[in-house]
């Protein structure tokens, strides 16, 4: 041990380790400069790019979407409200493994196919990096504790309140105020980039009825706000937000009592009924029956549900009997007939002797008239104008319309709305046919036959309309030619509407305005006209209506009608041997306005019935027309006729507002 | 002989052994380390509750572990530090016993069988006690011989530190198995070995490092250093610690975004940023005045180790201050290059700052050293 002691110099060594240490320290000096030059790289000369990276992190700008606006009925009840409810929602860009994730969810919250199906094309979609895409819609209480619970597994995936449409009338309004529904691709592509911006935030669109006509008023405008997300996506802070603005609350003229009227008249048939109001033009009520629950469409109808809407080919609840088009069938006739005496083909006194069929000079052929396929045979005998429209005669208005033409008929019925769209704003409606010789060249590339005149002088053949225009053309008659085109809008935001009409319907102008009169006179007669002594010589559904309720405070104008349905021939129908299903029987129905003949108040309500296989119009379509009838004039508007007559001037004023 | 060379050191010493602070020196405390170590301490603390979120308990664990590492620090510092030296051997010898005996009962924990639960002791991990056991032997073994070190010496002494170091690679455990290299490789270099070895050693390790990358390397190994050449190569997987953490650090700036505010760290963009990657956290709020404040504190320590290593009395606790200073730095300063991008990641945590409790005692212990050794000499011989 000694000796190795005497072989150390410790100075030497002593001055070796302070070298060593020396150098050790420069080192260590150097390394930190080192170190410090990369960090005045970082943070001096590539400040600016890492501060924009660090932004572009976390900060992210996202769409607010309005509040869609709220839709009321003419006495201030919802329609269409808004409701809140929790949507599962993924942003892509933050989810390492899609797959992954989604099995993950599946063990949470049971995905179905269907499910997966819609992401993925929700995800197919153009969109915003970085935006969050639902996954499901409506999520219950237990499954959103089940997802937040998870959460630190989920990146990416959200749980995000959002305001959806509600139809607390469900199926009452399912037609006539339509529904909104997921954007789909080709909405988006129709839209305008503009537009497209504004839509930025937004799931729906308005897809039918009033929903989709005043998209542009309810939707309102996108709001932005930049909002800074953690690493996995969640929302931390808002930092800047440009407020939406909340799409506009709009009134329409329907009214829910009068709505469910109408659905409560039509029973369990399947059918339509349209209600105006002549001074206005609001539509009042708009029922399309079997109807369907729009709210299953507002958050992703399933395909089952879908499903079973569209297979049922009998009922077809998707389907707006309201907006499409029938053969009008005798309804059309108080129409005709203003047209004959307008244009001088008949006059107050002239008449016809009815053998019960009509046949062309030179033709075999015989119209028969429908409405007498009865035992007793025969015709109307002596028959003028007013009984042929109190009985429904065929063969007058076969000679009549034979010798009208069909020029003179489509120029003049096209007045009342026939073959055109009168409506300020249910431009979704269809048109119907007012054949014309034109019309026929066009779509069959055929001349006009005599014979599709005899067949259009009774609405049946090419002549086609729907229950919306049936009403608008009793409007037309109860405002004695005065023309206020049909609408839905009343309001917005509180401010009564009144619409531009760039082109305005003329009237309805007649030589006579007696004629009005007269008419209205036949059609009050079809309803009041009693039975008597002489054969036929009593209104068609004064049956059904008048003699059921012979209390009947007010009168009522109106006309019946049968549409034969297409396909089946004249002949098979009236051959003894076959026998009908439900599906080939008529179709029932009724056009009426209310009160008429009343020399203290005008007509307050027209309407149109329309009753599928309802088989007769009177006796059928008639009754439903009356009920509802009777709901607006005597228990919504609650006129008391008995007091008009003794002449209480504030009763009236009440009605006329 | 053996007295007179003791006495000679001591004159020469005699300036700095007349500072009136006999009172830390019966404590057996060097004030300006434990000033250096305390501020350290608190910065650390300071800023993993903001890193943490400010989440209290996590602080206050780190908080309690660093009050026992103090307790511990001044422990060994009541003991001279020729008593570590005579037991250095021993101390080797039960460490190395350790390491086998956790080969066979260890028990793992992060992919590192490297923890030792033996009943009526808590557990630890006998590869951190030779952090400082290999360097106390190496400062033994070479202390006692002539300067600088011989061919001879230099052989055993690689023996003496791979033998632990392989045991712990075994365990799985590559950081710590560098770590006791370094400490052990310090004294060597300290100790006066030739300059042509140093660089010979070097080249050789460069030589042979592609033959590491290719026959040798890991697949996560091989990753680090891919990424580290171009993070970008996979921004999102192994690329996205390194990425974000710059992210953090540039866009700190030079006065960074205030405490509480990093929003690279607040919104979880920054991975471990508790532990590992802390500096990215203080750099990111504190910006680049912030990090430099911390260096300047690493460097206070690193210069008053240094200095307590040049000042001490004898080659051992010259050998062993140095090696401790060194390794203190190592640590620093990997950590610091690795969160900035300048080295590849390795799993090495940053002093006093990051959060996590083990190595911590090692690191007071290597303190207490330097207290020992700046405190018992003197008392000796005034």
């Amino acid at each position: 041990m000694a000796g190795k002691w005497q072989l150390k110099d410790h100075e030497a060594e002593r001055e070796l380790f302070g070298r060593r240490l020396a150098v050790a320290v420069v080192l260590v000096i150097l390394l930190f400069g080192a170190l410090i030059m990369k960090l005045v790289n970082l943070q001096v000369y590539q400040y600016e790019y890492f501060s924009a990276r660090s932004d572009g992190n976390r900060l992210h700008s996202q769409y607010v979407p309005p509040a869609r606006g709220l839709i009321y009925d003419n006495r201030g009840q919802l329609l269409a409200d808004n409701q809140p409810i929790f949507n599962l929602t993924i942003v892509r860009e933050q989810v390492e493994d899609l797959e992954e994730t989604l099995d993950f969810l599946d063990t949470l919250i049971d995905l179905s196919e269907d499910e997966r199906e819609q992401f993925s094309m929700r995800l197919g979609r153009n969109r915003v990096p970085f935006s969050s895409v639902p996954l499901r819609y409506v999520l219950s209480d237990v499954e959103k504790s089940k997802i937040a619970v998870n959460s630190y597994k989920l990146p990416g995936v959200a749980i995000e309140p959002q305001f959806v449409r509600q139809y607390p009338l469900a199926e009452l309004t399912a037609h006539s105020v339509g529904y909104v529904s997921e954007i789909n691709r080709a909405e988006l592509d129709s839209l305008t980039a503009e537009e497209r911006e504004n839509y930025g935030g937004t799931n729906h669109i308005g897809k039918t009825g009033i929903e989709r006509t005043y998209e542009d008023l309810l939707h309102g405008t996108v709001g932005y706000e930049i909002v800074e997300k953690n690493n996995r996506g969640q929302v931390m802070r808002r930092l800047d937000r440009t407020d939406p603005i909340a799409g506009k609350n709009i009134s329409v003229y329907l009214d829910t009592a009068l709505q469910v009227a109408a659905q409560e008249a039509l029973g369990d048939y399947r059918g339509a009924v349209v209600a105006i109001d002549p001074n206005t033009g609001g539509i009042l009520a708009m029922v399309s029956k079997p109807g369907f629950d729009p709210n299953l469409f507002v958050t992703g109808i399933s395909n089952k549900d879908y499903g079973v809407l569209v297979t049922d080919e009998i009922n077809t609840p998707l389907f707006d009997r309201t907006t499409n088009p029938y053969p009008p069938g005798s309804t059309i006739k108080p129409f005709l007939g203003i047209g004959g005496l307008h244009h001088g083909f008949v006059d107050y006194d002239f008449a016809i002797e009815d053998p019960g069929y009509f046949r062309l000079p030179g033709v075999r052929y015989r119209w028969g008239d429908y409405t007498l396929r009865t035992a007793i045979g025969g015709g109307h005998g002596h028959t003028n104008l007013q009984k042929a429209i109190y009985q429904s005669c065929d063969t007058f208005f076969y000679d009549l319309g034979n010798r009208m033409g069909i020029d003179t008929i489509h120029s003049f019925m096209s007045q009342f709305g026939f073959g055109e769209n009168f409506t300020v704003d249910v431009k979704y409606a269809r048109t119907g046919v007012l054949p014309s010789r034109d019309w026929k060249r066009a779509t069959r590339g055929e001349p006009w036959y005599p014979g599709d005149t005899i067949n259009s002088s009774i609405g049946q053949g090419y002549m086609w309309a729907t229950p919306l225009q049936l009403a608008t053309a009793a409007s037309i008659m109860a405002n004695k030619g005065k023309v206020i085109q049909p609408r839905m809008l009343k309001a917005i935001n509180g401010v009564p509407y009144e619409p531009e009409i760039d082109n305005p319907v003329a009237d309805v102008v007649v030589n006579d305005p007696d004629y009005w009169r007269y008419i209205e006179e036949s059609m009050s007669m079809v309803v009041h006209r009693a039975y008597n002594d002489v054969f036929r010589e009593y209104g068609t559904a004064y049956e059904a209506i008048a003699m059921a309720d012979r209390d009947m405070p007010y009168r009522m104008a109106g006309k019946s009608g049968s549409a034969q349905v297409v396909g089946i021939s004249q002949e098979i129908m009236r051959s003894e041997d076959i026998q009908a299903s439900d599906l080939n029987k008529d179709h029932a129905l009724f056009i009426s306005f209310a009160p008429a003949e009343n020399p203290f108040i005008k007509p307050q309500i027209a309407i149109a019935v329309f009753v599928e296989n309802g088989e007769h119009g009177s006796s059928i379509a008639g009754p439903i027309a009356k009920q509802v009838t009777d709901a607006y004039l005597l228990d919504i508007l609650q006129i008391d006729f008995a007091a008009l007559e003794t002449g209480s001037d504030e009763l009236i004023s009440f009605v006329d507002e | 002989m053996n007295s007179q060379d003791f006495i000679r050191q001591s004159d020469g010493l005699g300036s700095n052994a007349g500072a009136p602070k006999s009172i830390w020196r019966t404590v057996h405390t060097d004030p300006p380390l434990l000033v250096g170590i305390a501020l350290l301490c608190a910065f650390g603390l300071f800023v993993l509750f903001s890193a943490s979120g400010g989440d209290v308990p996590v602080v206050q664990r780190q908080a309690l572990t660093m009050v026992v590492g103090l307790v511990v620090m001044f422990i060994v510092a009541q003991f001279n530090v020729h008593f570590f030296r005579q037991w250095a051997p021993t101390l080797y010898a039960a460490g190395l016993g350790l390491l086998c005996l956790v080969l066979v009962i260890g028990v793992e924990a992060n992919g590192a069988k490297s923890w030792l639960d033996l009943p009526g002791l808590p557990s630890f991990q006998p590869s951190e006690l030779m952090k400082f056991v290999v360097p106390m032997l190496m400062a033994w073994y070479l202390a006692s011989r002539p300067l600088p070190p011989r061919f001879k010496h230099l052989f055993w002494s690689a023996v003496m530190i791979l033998v632990p170091a392989g045991l712990i690679i075994v365990q799985n455990d590559t950081g710590t198995a560098i770590m006791v290299t370094m400490s052990g490789l310090f004294v060597v270099l300290l100790a006066g070995i030739r300059w042509r070895i140093i660089i010979f050693g070097f080249i050789a390790l460069l030589l042979a490092s592609p033959a590491w990358y290719l026959y040798l390397a890991q697949e996560h190994q091989k990753n680090r250093i891919l990424t580290f050449l171009n993070p970008y190569r996979d921004p999102t997987g192994t690329g996205y610690n390194i990425i974000q953490s710059q992210i953090a650090i540039g866009s700190g700036g030079i006065y960074g975004k205030g405490y509480g505010e990093g929003a690279q760290s607040h919104l979880d963009f920054i991975p471990e940023s508790n532990t590992d990657f802390i500096l990215a956290v203080l750099a990111e709020e504190f910006g680049l005045l912030g990090v430099l404040f911390l260096i300047g504190m690493y460097l206070f320590v690193l210069i008053r180790g240094s200095y307590i290593a040049f000042a001490a009395n004898d080659m051992f606790s010259r050998l062993l201050a140095g090696s401790i200073t060194l390794t203190f730095f190592f640590y620093v300063f990997v950590n610091m290059a690795m969160v900035s991008g300048l080295v590849p990641v390795i799993g090495l945590p940053l002093p006093l700052m990051s959060r996590g409790g083990t190595s911590v005692v090692t690191l007071f212990i290597g303190f207490g050293l330097l207290m020992s050794i700046q405190t018992h000499g003197r008392n000796r011989f005034i």
